[in-house]
């Protein structure tokens, strides 16, 4: 056994095994935004424009949501949604395997419906930012409701939605580590497992460190970039 | 060819407007005077459904719609008809000069692009903006930017243009170039309503000025019946506090 205090060998061996991680997490990340951001969106607006019952069900849900760690969401619904289904097929005579789902699917759910929580009040926020009179003067000259968020309000949204919309994918990509807790072939996992075998525990928990601050480094940077694209009109201000 | 009628508007127990009625003929320059709150504002806002007026009427030469209970569709039918230009001008703030103008007619009126942006050019040349055609809006001065929405409300080519208080928030020296473009509008026959606090704008231009006070028109008639002859004492009383050179009151 080697007695010195770091496995060298291990530590680099493992890295890639972490990095081998990166895209299940990654998916997970970008199909949970796909799913959060209409949904976020549409219950920031009915916050907003206070509309009634959608209203009050949203703020239940993001206190709900905020109030309660990731990891207790993740094995509630990991345990109640099988319950439920199982209920239902069995009701309608389904024959569907429910306990041999890829945890993939649950990954999908639980972080949707905790990041949609987070991002309508990122976008709530972002909202307000918008003056009153942008709204107005686009159904001035002719525009829609929709036509009106998708051209002006949504893009002037956007940018300053941008901080913290960064913030949040960021708070997601590590939340996927939690992944680990119902078998998500996720960084965390694959390194932890790796490590199981000769109890190399520190290094597989370095490796895990470093593949987690370069994937969300990268996508600071990336949001940085993006944001400063959208905000041209503004960047160029005060000539 | 624009006829309002009996408009009413309430903001809880504030009644606002109370039996509004307002007629305006094609190529006819409206300026409607008051003190704040006389509802003024609220008046060109309903008219174009910024605000739902409590109850009303409204007819565009053929098209009569209830400013009440409009349907959505006449509501986008109104407003091809009308244009709006803000006191705060109201830039799309992530568009460029002339793809603020475009927008409208693009996106609004389906006209094909290199239409819309041939008519979006000549709107900023009138308003003397040929060299601001791709400049933000945080990148022009305030008298820059109000001509911008005023070119945006002439390119649409409406019935009538409503200015709200198109001057007000300008620092002063900007004042001039703004009411000279509204003048040379003018001049071309665009019909307009406007409502303002610039006297000799409305003594130069209106072809009728009406004066407004606690939610009812007080008085209206030509300029010189207004600010000559003004038959109501409201009336007197508001042009001697506005007029410049009267001075009633002691230091």
């Amino acid at each position: 056994m080697d007695s010195s205090f770091i496995n060298m060998e291990f530590l680099i061996d493992t890295f890639f095994v972490a990095l081998s991680g990166v895209p299940i997490a990654l998916l997970v990340t970008v199909v949970a935004l796909l799913i959060a951001m209409p949904i976020g969106f549409f219950l920031a607006l009915s916050r907003i424009t206070e509309v009634p019952i959608v209203n009050g069900f949203t703020k239940v849900y993001v206190s709900f949501v905020r109030g309660t760690p990731i990891i207790i969401q993740i094995f509630v619904l990991y345990s109640i949604l099988p319950l439920i289904l199982a209920g239902i097929f069995e009701r309608y005579n389904i024959d569907f395997p429910i306990y041999d789902v890829n945890p993939l699917w649950y990954a999908f759910i639980i972080f949707s419906f905790n990041t949609a929580a987070v991002l309508v009040e990122v976008f709530r926020s972002a909202l307000k930012t918008v003056h009153a009179g942008q709204l107005e003067a686009a159904y001035s000259v002719g525009l829609t409701t929709a036509q009106a968020y998708r051209r002006i309000v949504i893009p002037q949204m956007l940018v300053s939605a941008m901080p913290n919309l960064c913030t949040a994918t960021i708070n997601l990509i590590k939340a996927t580590s939690l992944g680990y807790a119902i078998s998500l072939q996720e960084i965390t996992l694959k390194a932890k497992v790796a490590a199981n075998v000769g109890y190399n525990y520190l290094e597989a928990y370095i490796d895990i460190f470093i593949v987690y601050l370069i994937l969300c480094i990268t996508v600071e940077y990336l949001f940085k970039v993006f944001e400063k694209r959208l905000s041209r009109y503004k960047a160029v201000a005060t000539a | 060819m624009l006829d309002i009628q009996n408009v009413h508007k309430s903001f809880g127990k504030n009644e606002i407007l109370k039996g509004v009625n307002l007629t305006v003929d094609k190529g006819d320059v409206v300026v409607i005077l008051g003190p704040s709150g006389s509802g003024k504002t609220t008046l060109l806002r309903c008219i174009n459904f910024l605000e739902r007026a409590d109850q009303g009427t409204a007819k565009f030469g053929e098209l009569t719609v209830d400013l009440h209970s409009a349907s959505k569709k006449e509501v986008l039918d109104v407003r091809k008809r009308s244009a709006f230009v803000f006191q705060n001008y109201n830039l799309f703030n992530n568009k460029t000069a002339i793809e603020n103008v475009a927008e409208g007619l693009i996106v609004g009126r389906k006209i094909p692009k290199v239409e819309a942006y041939k008519i979006a050019r000549e709107a900023l040349d009138k308003v003397g903006l040929s060299e601001k055609y791709d400049s933000y809006p945080s990148q022009l001065s305030g008298g820059q930017q109000q001509r911008v929405g005023i070119a945006r409300a002439v390119a649409l080519n409406p019935d009538v243009i409503l200015f709200d208080e198109p001057t007000s928030a300008l620092d002063p020296e900007l004042v001039g170039e703004v009411l000279e473009v509204m003048k040379e509008i003018a001049r071309e026959g665009t019909t307009m309503i406007v409502v303002t606090h610039e006297m000799q704008f409305a003594k130069d231009v209106a072809k009728k000025v009406i004066f407004m006070d606690g939610g009812n028109i007080v008085e209206e008639g030509t300029p010189h019946e207004i600010f000559v002859t003004p038959k109501e004492e409201r009336t007197r009383r508001f042009l001697r506090r506005v007029l410049p050179g009267e001075y009633d009151f002691q230091i």
